[in-house]
Protein backbone atom coordinates (compact mmCIF):
# COMPACT_ATOMS: atom_id res chain seq x y z
CA UNK A 1 0.00 0.00 0.00
CA UNK A 2 2.97 2.28 1.01
CA UNK A 3 4.78 1.77 -2.75
CA UNK A 4 1.32 2.14 -4.32
CA UNK A 5 1.24 5.61 -2.14
CA UNK A 6 4.70 6.69 -3.22
CA UNK A 7 4.44 5.28 -6.73
CA UNK A 8 1.23 7.63 -6.98
CA UNK A 9 2.96 10.85 -5.88
CA UNK A 10 6.13 9.97 -8.27
CA UNK A 11 3.32 9.97 -11.39
CA UNK A 12 1.54 12.93 -10.05
CA UNK A 13 5.13 14.65 -9.64
CA UNK A 14 5.98 13.95 -13.21
CA UNK A 15 2.60 14.89 -14.61
CA UNK A 16 3.04 18.36 -12.75
CA UNK A 17 6.71 18.67 -14.16
CA UNK A 18 5.50 17.75 -17.93
CA UNK A 19 2.84 20.36 -17.83
CA UNK A 20 5.63 22.42 -16.00
CA UNK A 21 7.80 21.57 -19.07
CA UNK A 22 4.77 21.71 -21.86
CA UNK A 23 4.07 25.66 -20.83
CA UNK A 24 8.06 26.68 -20.47
CA UNK A 25 8.75 25.01 -23.81
CA UNK A 26 5.61 26.55 -25.23
CA UNK A 27 6.76 30.12 -24.49
CA UNK A 28 10.44 29.39 -25.64
CA UNK A 29 8.88 29.00 -29.02
CA UNK A 30 6.61 31.65 -28.79
CA UNK A 31 7.27 34.50 -31.56
CA UNK A 32 8.67 37.26 -29.33
CA UNK A 33 7.88 40.46 -30.73
CA UNK A 34 10.48 42.81 -32.08
CA UNK A 35 12.22 45.13 -29.60
CA UNK A 36 13.03 47.47 -31.50
CA UNK A 37 14.03 51.64 -31.58
CA UNK A 38 11.36 54.16 -32.06
CA UNK A 39 13.65 55.67 -35.24
CA UNK A 40 14.27 51.81 -36.39
CA UNK A 41 10.02 51.33 -36.25
CA UNK A 42 9.41 54.36 -38.25
CA UNK A 43 11.81 53.33 -40.94
CA UNK A 44 10.15 49.70 -41.40
CA UNK A 45 6.73 51.39 -41.14
CA UNK A 46 7.35 53.50 -44.04
CA UNK A 47 8.75 50.17 -45.47
CA UNK A 48 6.19 48.05 -44.80
CA UNK A 49 3.51 51.02 -45.79
CA UNK A 50 5.68 50.83 -49.53
CA UNK A 51 5.90 46.53 -49.61
CA UNK A 52 2.52 46.29 -48.78
CA UNK A 53 1.13 48.80 -51.33
CA UNK A 54 3.27 47.23 -54.06
CA UNK A 55 2.80 43.58 -53.04
CA UNK A 56 -1.14 43.50 -51.91
CA UNK A 57 -2.01 45.67 -54.82
CA UNK A 58 -0.71 43.21 -57.69
CA UNK A 59 -4.13 41.48 -56.87
CA UNK A 60 -6.33 43.25 -54.98
CA UNK A 61 -7.53 46.81 -53.67
CA UNK A 62 -5.59 47.03 -50.14
CA UNK A 63 -7.65 45.62 -47.39
CA UNK A 64 -7.99 47.03 -44.11
CA UNK A 65 -5.96 46.18 -40.60
CA UNK A 66 -6.74 43.22 -38.36
CA UNK A 67 -5.58 41.89 -35.21
CA UNK A 68 -2.31 41.01 -35.21
CA UNK A 69 -2.87 37.12 -34.67
CA UNK A 70 -4.90 37.18 -38.00
CA UNK A 71 -2.71 39.03 -40.07
CA UNK A 72 0.10 36.32 -39.33
CA UNK A 73 -1.87 33.93 -40.71
CA UNK A 74 -3.25 35.72 -43.71
CA UNK A 75 0.56 36.73 -44.25
CA UNK A 76 1.47 33.17 -43.80
CA UNK A 77 -1.23 32.15 -46.73
CA UNK A 78 0.20 35.30 -48.87
CA UNK A 79 3.66 33.78 -48.57
CA UNK A 80 2.65 30.55 -49.96
CA UNK A 81 -0.43 32.12 -52.06
CA UNK A 82 0.91 34.96 -53.66
CA UNK A 83 5.05 33.91 -53.45
CA UNK A 84 6.21 37.48 -52.00
CA UNK A 85 9.30 37.18 -50.31
CA UNK A 86 10.11 36.66 -45.87
CA UNK A 87 10.98 39.98 -46.05
CA UNK A 88 8.36 41.49 -47.57
CA UNK A 89 6.30 39.46 -45.26
CA UNK A 90 7.83 40.44 -42.20
CA UNK A 91 7.28 44.02 -42.80
CA UNK A 92 4.34 44.36 -44.13
CA UNK A 93 3.63 42.24 -41.13
CA UNK A 94 4.94 44.89 -38.69
CA UNK A 95 3.12 47.69 -40.57
CA UNK A 96 -0.42 45.63 -40.51
CA UNK A 97 -0.31 45.39 -36.84
CA UNK A 98 1.02 48.60 -35.48
CA UNK B 1 -8.40 21.93 -35.46
CA UNK B 2 -5.46 24.40 -34.26
CA UNK B 3 -2.32 22.85 -32.62
CA UNK B 4 -0.11 25.37 -31.50
CA UNK B 5 3.25 24.57 -30.60
CA UNK B 6 2.01 24.43 -26.80
CA UNK B 7 -0.47 22.18 -27.49
CA UNK B 8 2.01 19.82 -29.16
CA UNK B 9 4.30 19.69 -26.40
CA UNK B 10 1.08 19.14 -24.37
CA UNK B 11 0.61 15.79 -26.33
CA UNK B 12 4.23 15.05 -26.04
CA UNK B 13 3.86 15.25 -22.28
CA UNK B 14 0.61 13.26 -22.33
CA UNK B 15 2.27 10.30 -24.59
CA UNK B 16 5.37 10.50 -22.01
CA UNK B 17 3.50 10.05 -19.27
CA UNK B 18 1.61 7.12 -21.14
CA UNK B 19 4.63 5.54 -21.30
CA UNK B 20 5.41 6.22 -17.46
CA UNK B 21 1.93 4.44 -16.95
CA UNK B 22 2.22 1.44 -18.96
CA UNK B 23 5.76 0.78 -17.70
CA UNK B 24 4.46 1.25 -13.88
CA UNK B 25 1.41 -1.24 -15.44
CA UNK B 26 3.90 -3.72 -16.57
CA UNK B 27 6.44 -3.88 -13.42
CA UNK B 28 2.80 -4.81 -11.34
CA UNK B 29 3.65 -1.70 -9.25
CA UNK B 30 -0.52 -1.35 -9.01
CA UNK B 31 -2.95 -4.28 -9.10
CA UNK B 32 -5.96 -1.69 -9.55
CA UNK B 33 -6.81 -1.17 -13.22
CA UNK B 34 -9.20 1.36 -12.12
CA UNK B 35 -6.50 3.75 -10.37
CA UNK B 36 -4.17 3.80 -13.41
CA UNK B 37 -7.15 4.82 -15.35
CA UNK B 38 -8.19 7.39 -13.12
CA UNK B 39 -4.93 8.72 -12.89
CA UNK B 40 -4.63 8.45 -16.42
CA UNK B 41 -7.51 10.55 -16.91
CA UNK B 42 -6.47 13.00 -14.22
CA UNK B 43 -3.11 13.54 -16.30
CA UNK B 44 -4.84 14.06 -19.32
CA UNK B 45 -6.91 16.41 -18.25
CA UNK B 46 -4.53 18.65 -15.84
CA UNK B 47 -2.17 18.46 -19.21
CA UNK B 48 -5.06 19.77 -21.81
CA UNK B 49 -6.23 22.41 -19.58
CA UNK B 50 -2.60 23.68 -19.28
CA UNK B 51 -1.92 23.72 -22.98
CA UNK B 52 -5.30 25.57 -23.43
CA UNK B 53 -4.44 28.19 -20.96
CA UNK B 54 -1.16 28.26 -22.71
CA UNK B 55 -2.58 29.17 -25.98
CA UNK B 56 -5.48 31.60 -24.90
CA UNK B 57 -1.91 33.57 -23.49
CA UNK B 58 0.02 33.74 -26.31
CA UNK B 59 -0.32 36.93 -28.35
CA UNK B 60 1.27 37.01 -31.40
CA UNK B 61 0.80 33.45 -32.83
CA UNK B 62 -0.94 33.29 -35.69
CA UNK B 63 -4.29 32.34 -35.36
CA UNK B 64 -6.88 29.59 -37.59
CA UNK B 65 -9.00 31.85 -39.50
CA UNK B 66 -12.23 30.96 -41.53
CA UNK B 67 -12.25 33.46 -44.67
CA UNK B 68 -13.87 33.04 -48.37
CA UNK B 69 -16.30 35.20 -50.36
CA UNK B 70 -19.89 35.20 -51.28
CA UNK B 71 -21.43 36.19 -54.04
CA UNK B 72 -24.69 36.28 -56.07
CA UNK B 73 -24.86 37.68 -59.70
CA UNK B 74 -26.96 37.75 -62.24
CA UNK B 75 -25.56 36.99 -66.06
CA UNK B 76 -28.08 38.04 -69.07
CA UNK B 77 -26.53 36.34 -72.45
CA UNK B 78 -28.52 36.59 -75.19
CA UNK B 79 -31.44 37.37 -73.19
CA UNK B 80 -31.09 34.27 -71.16
CA UNK B 81 -30.99 34.80 -67.06
CA UNK B 82 -28.87 32.74 -65.15
CA UNK B 83 -28.49 33.70 -61.20
CA UNK B 84 -25.20 32.27 -59.83
CA UNK B 85 -24.79 32.09 -55.91
CA UNK B 86 -21.77 30.87 -54.69
CA UNK B 87 -19.96 30.47 -51.55
CA UNK B 88 -16.24 29.58 -51.20
CA UNK B 89 -14.64 29.30 -47.83
CA UNK B 90 -11.28 29.31 -47.03
CA UNK B 91 -9.67 27.63 -43.87
CA UNK B 92 -6.40 28.56 -42.75
CA UNK B 93 -4.56 26.72 -39.84
CA UNK B 94 -1.28 27.69 -39.37
CA UNK B 95 0.39 24.71 -36.92
CA UNK B 96 4.10 26.02 -35.53
CA UNK B 97 6.71 28.16 -37.15
CA UNK B 98 6.11 27.08 -40.66
CA UNK B 99 3.13 25.14 -41.52
CA UNK B 100 -0.20 25.77 -42.53
CA UNK B 101 -2.91 23.75 -43.99
CA UNK B 102 -5.28 25.51 -45.95
CA UNK B 103 -8.36 24.71 -47.83
CA UNK B 104 -11.01 26.32 -49.80
CA UNK B 105 -14.51 24.78 -50.96
CA UNK B 106 -16.77 25.95 -53.45
CA UNK B 107 -21.04 26.06 -52.91
CA UNK B 108 -22.10 27.41 -56.31
CA UNK B 109 -25.71 27.64 -57.66
CA UNK B 110 -26.60 28.32 -61.47
CA UNK B 111 -30.43 28.49 -61.22
CA UNK B 112 -32.22 29.44 -64.43
CA UNK B 113 -35.66 29.65 -65.79
CA UNK B 114 -36.87 26.15 -67.73
CA UNK B 115 -37.39 26.57 -71.18
CA UNK B 116 -41.55 26.55 -70.97
CA UNK B 117 -41.24 29.05 -68.14
CA UNK B 118 -41.99 28.46 -64.33
CA UNK B 119 -39.65 28.97 -60.91
CA UNK B 120 -35.96 29.49 -61.36
CA UNK B 121 -34.33 26.18 -60.21
CA UNK B 122 -30.87 24.51 -60.94
CA UNK B 123 -27.94 22.05 -60.08
CA UNK B 124 -25.81 23.67 -57.24
CA UNK B 125 -22.31 22.30 -57.69
CA UNK B 126 -20.27 21.28 -54.81
CA UNK B 127 -16.58 20.79 -54.74
CA UNK B 128 -13.31 20.85 -53.14
CA UNK B 129 -10.88 23.27 -54.65
CA UNK B 130 -7.64 22.51 -52.82
CA UNK B 131 -7.08 20.99 -49.53
CA UNK B 132 -3.10 21.18 -49.24
CA UNK B 133 -0.26 21.36 -46.45
CA UNK B 134 2.19 23.81 -46.46
CA UNK B 135 5.72 23.63 -45.05
CA UNK B 136 7.68 26.54 -45.42
CA UNK B 137 11.11 25.23 -45.43
CA UNK B 138 12.97 28.53 -45.64
CA UNK B 139 13.57 31.61 -47.37
CA UNK B 140 13.55 30.10 -50.79
CA UNK B 141 10.95 26.36 -50.64
CA UNK B 142 8.00 26.10 -49.67
CA UNK B 143 6.73 22.32 -49.97
CA UNK B 144 3.09 22.17 -50.60
CA UNK B 145 1.48 18.62 -50.56
CA UNK B 146 -2.14 17.61 -51.20
CA UNK B 147 -4.69 18.87 -53.94
CA UNK B 148 -3.42 22.41 -54.91
CA UNK B 149 -4.32 24.94 -57.91
CA UNK B 150 -2.34 24.78 -60.44
CA UNK B 151 0.08 27.42 -61.02
CA UNK B 152 -1.09 28.09 -64.74
CA UNK B 153 -0.70 31.72 -65.67
CA UNK B 154 -1.85 33.85 -62.68
CA UNK B 155 -5.53 34.02 -62.65
CA UNK B 156 -6.44 30.69 -61.41
CA UNK B 157 -4.40 31.19 -58.53
CA UNK B 158 -4.53 34.79 -57.28
CA UNK B 159 -7.02 36.42 -59.15
CA UNK B 160 -10.51 33.72 -59.38
CA UNK B 161 -11.80 35.17 -55.78
CA UNK B 162 -15.34 36.97 -56.75
CA UNK B 163 -14.21 39.83 -54.64
CA UNK B 164 -10.51 40.22 -56.07
CA UNK B 165 -11.41 39.65 -59.53
CA UNK B 166 -12.33 43.10 -61.96
CA UNK B 167 -15.05 41.60 -63.88
CA UNK B 168 -17.11 38.49 -62.87
CA UNK B 169 -17.41 36.27 -66.37
CA UNK B 170 -14.19 33.87 -65.90
CA UNK B 171 -11.97 34.77 -68.94
CA UNK B 172 -12.91 32.80 -72.64
CA UNK B 173 -8.95 30.28 -72.45
CA UNK B 174 -9.28 30.42 -68.08
CA UNK B 175 -10.07 26.63 -68.37
CA UNK B 176 -6.69 26.18 -70.32
CA UNK B 177 -4.39 23.64 -68.43
CA UNK B 178 -5.92 25.36 -64.34
CA UNK B 179 -7.62 22.23 -63.38
CA UNK B 180 -6.52 21.18 -59.70
CA UNK B 181 -3.68 18.92 -59.27
CA UNK B 182 -3.01 16.18 -56.86
CA UNK B 183 0.55 15.85 -55.87
CA UNK B 184 3.43 17.95 -54.80
CA UNK B 185 4.79 21.06 -55.62
CA UNK B 186 8.12 23.07 -54.41
CA UNK B 187 7.64 26.91 -54.49
CA UNK B 188 8.83 30.24 -53.26
CA UNK B 189 10.04 34.07 -53.67
CA UNK B 190 12.90 35.88 -53.10
CA UNK B 191 15.21 38.87 -53.84
CA UNK B 192 17.26 38.26 -56.45
CA UNK B 193 18.36 42.04 -56.83
CA UNK B 194 17.39 45.11 -54.75
CA UNK B 195 15.22 45.73 -57.28
CA UNK B 196 14.06 42.53 -58.23
CA UNK B 197 12.10 39.71 -56.89
CA UNK B 198 11.77 36.21 -58.60
CA UNK B 199 8.99 33.66 -57.91
CA UNK B 200 8.66 30.51 -59.19
CA UNK B 201 6.45 27.14 -58.74
CA UNK B 202 7.59 23.41 -59.81
CA UNK B 203 4.65 20.52 -59.64
CA UNK B 204 4.00 17.21 -60.69
CA UNK B 205 0.13 15.72 -60.33
CA UNK B 206 -0.24 12.27 -59.85
CA UNK B 207 -3.40 12.07 -60.59
CA UNK B 208 -6.21 14.40 -61.68
CA UNK B 209 -9.77 14.68 -61.42
CA UNK B 210 -12.80 16.69 -62.82
CA UNK B 211 -12.48 16.61 -66.46
CA UNK B 212 -14.44 13.07 -67.04
CA UNK B 213 -13.70 12.20 -70.83
CA UNK B 214 -9.75 12.08 -69.99
CA UNK B 215 -10.36 10.12 -66.85
CA UNK B 216 -7.15 10.88 -64.34
CA UNK B 217 -4.39 12.32 -65.97
CA UNK B 218 -0.42 13.05 -64.66
CA UNK B 219 1.16 16.44 -65.55
CA UNK B 220 4.06 18.28 -64.37
CA UNK B 221 4.48 21.70 -65.08
CA UNK B 222 6.15 25.11 -63.09
CA UNK B 223 5.97 28.73 -63.70
CA UNK B 224 8.30 31.35 -62.76
CA UNK B 225 8.01 35.38 -62.83
CA UNK B 226 10.16 38.41 -61.79
CA UNK B 227 8.23 40.92 -60.04
CA UNK B 228 9.92 44.65 -59.92
CA UNK B 229 8.79 46.78 -56.84
CA UNK B 230 9.80 49.76 -58.06
CA UNK B 231 7.83 49.93 -61.18
CA UNK B 232 5.10 47.67 -60.04
CA UNK B 233 5.70 45.25 -62.84
CA UNK B 234 5.25 41.29 -62.96
CA UNK B 235 6.05 39.38 -65.78
CA UNK B 236 6.18 35.63 -65.91
CA UNK B 237 5.92 32.68 -67.82
CA UNK B 238 4.06 28.90 -67.58
CA UNK B 239 4.84 25.60 -69.39
CA UNK B 240 2.79 22.23 -68.18
CA UNK B 241 3.38 18.59 -70.14
CA UNK B 242 0.47 16.30 -69.74
CA UNK B 243 2.30 12.63 -69.07
CA UNK B 244 -0.22 10.41 -70.12
CA UNK B 245 -3.02 10.56 -73.17
CA UNK B 246 -2.39 12.86 -75.77
CA UNK B 247 1.28 14.21 -74.35
CA UNK B 248 1.10 17.40 -75.27
CA UNK B 249 2.90 20.64 -73.71
CA UNK B 250 1.19 23.93 -73.01
CA UNK B 251 3.09 27.23 -72.11
CA UNK B 252 1.84 30.64 -71.08
CA UNK B 253 2.72 33.89 -70.34
CA UNK B 254 1.43 36.68 -67.52
CA UNK B 255 2.26 40.15 -67.02
CA UNK B 256 0.55 42.64 -64.32
CA UNK B 257 1.58 46.72 -63.73
CA UNK B 258 0.16 48.73 -60.93
CA UNK B 259 1.57 52.04 -61.74
CA UNK B 260 2.43 53.89 -58.41
CA UNK B 261 1.17 57.53 -59.98
CA UNK B 262 -2.19 56.52 -61.01
CA UNK B 263 -4.50 54.21 -59.00
CA UNK B 264 -4.54 51.67 -62.39
CA UNK B 265 -3.79 48.17 -62.70
CA UNK B 266 -3.15 46.45 -65.75
CA UNK B 267 -3.37 42.47 -66.01
CA UNK B 268 -2.63 39.87 -69.34
CA UNK B 269 -2.50 36.67 -69.68
CA UNK B 270 -1.66 34.25 -72.90
CA UNK B 271 -2.20 30.81 -73.14
CA UNK B 272 -1.05 28.39 -75.97
CA UNK B 273 -2.00 24.33 -75.53
CA UNK B 274 -3.26 21.70 -77.12
CA UNK B 275 -6.70 21.98 -76.70
CA UNK B 276 -6.63 25.87 -77.64
CA UNK B 277 -4.88 29.33 -77.20
CA UNK B 278 -5.72 32.95 -76.98
CA UNK B 279 -5.66 35.79 -74.30
CA UNK B 280 -6.78 38.57 -71.91
CA UNK B 281 -6.06 41.75 -71.21
CA UNK B 282 -8.28 44.08 -68.64
CA UNK B 283 -7.59 47.41 -66.82
CA UNK B 284 -8.75 48.90 -63.68
CA UNK B 285 -9.23 52.09 -63.38
CA UNK B 286 -9.64 54.18 -59.64
CA UNK B 287 -11.90 57.51 -59.88
CA UNK B 288 -10.32 58.95 -56.73
CA UNK B 289 -8.31 61.42 -58.88
CA UNK B 290 -11.81 62.58 -60.08
CA UNK B 291 -12.71 66.14 -58.22
CA UNK B 292 -16.31 65.94 -57.97
CA UNK B 293 -18.03 63.56 -55.64
CA UNK B 294 -15.06 62.78 -54.30
CA UNK B 295 -16.38 60.38 -51.76
CA UNK B 296 -18.14 58.42 -53.99
CA UNK B 297 -15.46 58.45 -57.07
CA UNK B 298 -12.80 57.02 -54.43
CA UNK B 299 -14.87 54.01 -53.96
CA UNK B 300 -15.63 53.72 -57.92
CA UNK B 301 -14.01 51.30 -60.74
CA UNK B 302 -14.48 51.60 -64.07
CA UNK B 303 -13.01 48.16 -65.72
CA UNK B 304 -12.43 46.96 -69.40
CA UNK B 305 -11.56 43.49 -70.30
CA UNK B 306 -10.36 42.34 -74.10
CA UNK B 307 -9.89 38.73 -75.26
CA UNK B 308 -9.86 36.52 -77.68
CA UNK B 309 -9.96 32.38 -77.77
CA UNK B 310 -8.68 29.95 -81.28
CA UNK B 311 -10.03 26.49 -81.38
CA UNK B 312 -7.00 23.95 -80.21
CA UNK B 313 -6.52 20.84 -82.48
CA UNK B 314 -8.41 18.47 -80.45
CA UNK B 315 -11.43 19.55 -82.66
CA UNK B 316 -14.47 21.69 -81.63
CA UNK B 317 -16.78 19.00 -80.34
CA UNK B 318 -14.00 18.06 -77.84
CA UNK B 319 -13.59 21.56 -76.69
CA UNK B 320 -16.88 21.07 -74.72
CA UNK B 321 -15.38 18.77 -72.62
CA UNK B 322 -12.52 21.44 -71.06
CA UNK B 323 -15.29 23.76 -70.39
CA UNK B 324 -13.81 26.06 -73.22
CA UNK B 325 -16.03 27.59 -76.52
CA UNK B 326 -16.23 25.28 -79.64
CA UNK B 327 -15.23 27.91 -81.82
CA UNK B 328 -13.42 31.17 -82.38
CA UNK B 329 -14.52 34.13 -80.51
CA UNK B 330 -13.64 37.89 -79.75
CA UNK B 331 -15.47 39.49 -76.48
CA UNK B 332 -15.16 42.62 -75.12
CA UNK B 333 -15.79 43.45 -71.34
CA UNK B 334 -16.74 47.31 -69.88
CA UNK B 335 -17.55 47.33 -66.39
CA UNK B 336 -18.08 49.15 -62.93
CA UNK B 337 -17.44 48.25 -59.53
CA UNK B 338 -18.42 50.55 -56.30
CA UNK B 339 -16.63 49.28 -52.99
CA UNK B 340 -19.24 49.86 -50.34
CA UNK B 341 -16.44 48.99 -47.86
CA UNK B 342 -13.48 47.07 -47.82
CA UNK B 343 -14.42 43.51 -48.47
CA UNK B 344 -18.15 44.07 -50.63
CA UNK B 345 -18.41 45.87 -53.78
CA UNK B 346 -21.24 45.64 -56.20
CA UNK B 347 -20.73 44.86 -59.64
CA UNK B 348 -22.19 45.59 -63.07
CA UNK B 349 -21.07 44.87 -66.58
CA UNK B 350 -21.34 44.58 -70.44
CA UNK B 351 -19.50 42.87 -72.84
CA UNK B 352 -19.85 41.59 -76.17
CA UNK B 353 -19.25 38.20 -77.61
CA UNK B 354 -18.13 37.82 -81.09
CA UNK B 355 -17.91 34.28 -82.78
CA UNK B 356 -19.43 32.79 -86.08
CA UNK B 357 -22.18 30.90 -83.76
CA UNK B 358 -23.59 34.38 -83.30
CA UNK B 359 -23.06 37.80 -81.78
CA UNK B 360 -24.22 37.87 -78.31
CA UNK B 361 -24.71 40.84 -75.32
CA UNK B 362 -23.41 39.78 -71.79
CA UNK B 363 -24.91 41.81 -69.10
CA UNK B 364 -23.86 41.07 -65.53
CA UNK B 365 -25.28 42.47 -61.84
CA UNK B 366 -24.10 41.02 -58.68
CA UNK B 367 -22.45 41.94 -55.38
CA UNK B 368 -19.71 40.25 -53.36
CA UNK B 369 -18.59 39.70 -50.05
CA UNK B 370 -14.59 38.96 -48.27
CA UNK B 371 -15.36 38.11 -44.69
CA UNK B 372 -12.75 36.93 -42.27
CA UNK B 373 -13.19 35.13 -39.37
CA UNK B 374 -10.94 34.24 -36.14
CA UNK B 375 -11.18 30.42 -34.96
CA UNK B 376 -9.56 31.21 -31.37
CA UNK B 377 -9.28 34.21 -29.41
CA UNK B 378 -7.49 37.36 -31.00
CA UNK B 379 -5.71 40.05 -29.25
CA UNK B 380 -6.84 43.67 -30.10
CA UNK B 381 -10.34 44.82 -31.12
CA UNK B 382 -8.97 46.12 -34.48
CA UNK B 383 -11.50 46.31 -36.77
CA UNK B 384 -13.09 42.38 -37.62
CA UNK B 385 -15.86 41.53 -40.26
Amino acid sequence: MRTRSLIACLLWMLTMASAVFAGSRASKDAPVAPVVQAAEADNMRIEGERRYHANCGRCHAAPQKFPPRMMATVLRHMRVRATITDEDRRLILFYMTQ
Amino acid sequence: MFLSVSRWTTILAIVRCGVILLVVRIKAAFRSRKTVLQMGMGVLFWLLLTGVSISQTETDKPVPILTGNIGTFSFVTGGHNVIDTQVNPVLLVPVGDKWLIESRAEFEGEFQRPPGGGPYGGPVDKHVDYAQLDYIANRFVTVTAGRFLTPFGIFNERLYPVWIRFLQPDPLIYPIRTAPSDGLMFRGGFAVSPKANMNYAVYFSATRIGIDSVDSERHVGGRMGFFLPGPRLEVGGSWQRTLQDYRKTAFGLHTGWQPAKLPMSIRAEYAHAYEGSGYWAESAYRLSQIHVWQKAMRRTEVVARAQQFFVGAIGASAEADFDLPDVNMREADFGVNYFFRDGLKGIASYGRQFSSEGNFNQWSFGLAYRFLLPLGRVSGAQGVQ
